[in-house]
């Protein structure tokens, strides 16, 4: 079974790494390569954190010469800012947690299923 | 209609399709030794307190903290339709209290459609309870990124 991959601002936020790319570029534009540079994980895992930001819509790519600029696009994080979205994540792992256990759980239903056939 | 609105407002809903038949979701969902063991975040142990399914009954989840603090679920059930909805309230202390839970079940045969509201008091009641700093317990997750939220929002 596969989760849908979500791309909303809650998914953008979901993750430490993209919030802390959030809080960086927050402040001023940066380049990817700036970005990359304050992280200790490998330059192509920050730049998928980068695309999955931008396809949720919270930042926009700009390409000026060689170099790509990152720039937050502030409307789109107005949704957290509502008072109750906070506990959406939070939830949202509750559940996950939750199918996670139920599909264990149907897998075992499953392999008994196959063992009394078997006989 | 304003009433509805201003609910909805106040109202996270979550949707999945779980890839198992509505008897097995329900039972997952409902029974105590289930919840145990899903309930928590990973490697968290979950200590089922009380568990009184039935309309009007009382549950306790609670989970020690790394830091030797608890945290504690609790709640009384309102509504229960067997293999379709419980309702009930719920506080999760330190965090947050009086919200009201909704979990529906819809049978699609090997798999069940599921939704899930948490709808939480008016904002005044929030308001309140911030100054009284039961939101406490979210800890430093949020609280820089709302920092450069409410910042960019202002702008």
């Amino acid at each position: 079974m596969t989760i849908e991959a979500r791309r909303d601002v809650f998914q953008a936020i979901a993750d430490p790494t993209r919030r802390q790319i959030i809080t960086l570029i927050a402040r001023s534009e940066m380049n990817l390569n700036s970005i990359a540079d304050r992280f200790e994980i490998s330059r192509p895992t920050v730049s998928q954190h980068v695309k999955i930001l931008q396809e949720c819509g919270i930042i926009g790519i700009e390409k000026r010469g060689r170099e790509r600029y990152c720039r937050i696009k502030p409307a789109n994080l107005r949704e957290v800012a509502d008072w109750v979205e906070p506990f959406r994540v939070l939830w949202e792992d509750k559940l996950d947690s939750f199918e996670k256990y139920l599909n264990t759980l149907q897998s075992k239903a499953k392999q008994n299923e196959k063992r009394k056939r078997r006989g | 209609m304003k009433k509805e609105n201003e609910e909805a407002k106040r109202t996270i809903t979550l949707t999945r399709t779980f890839n198992a038949p509505v008897k097995l979701v329900w039972e997952a969902w409902t029974q105590p030794e289930h919840i145990a063991l899903w309930w928590g975040p990973k490697g968290m142990e979950v200590k089922v307190v009380e568990h009184d399914f039935r309309v009007g009954g009382r549950w306790e989840y609670t989970m020690d903290m790394p830091d030797g603090s608890q945290f504690i679920s609790d709640g009384v059930y309102s509504v229960i339709v067997t293999l379709e909805k419980v309702f009930s309230s719920a506080n999760f202390k330190p965090m947050t209290a009086g919200v009201e839970i909704q979990a529906l079940f819809e049978d699609k045969g090997d798999k069940t459609n599921f939704t899930f509201n948490v709808i939480h008091p008016t904002e005044e009641y929030c308001e309140q309870q911030k100054k009284m700093g039961i939101y406490n317990g979210w800890g430093s997750v949020f609280n820089r990124l709302e920092t450069v939220l409410s910042s960019l929002i202002a702008r």
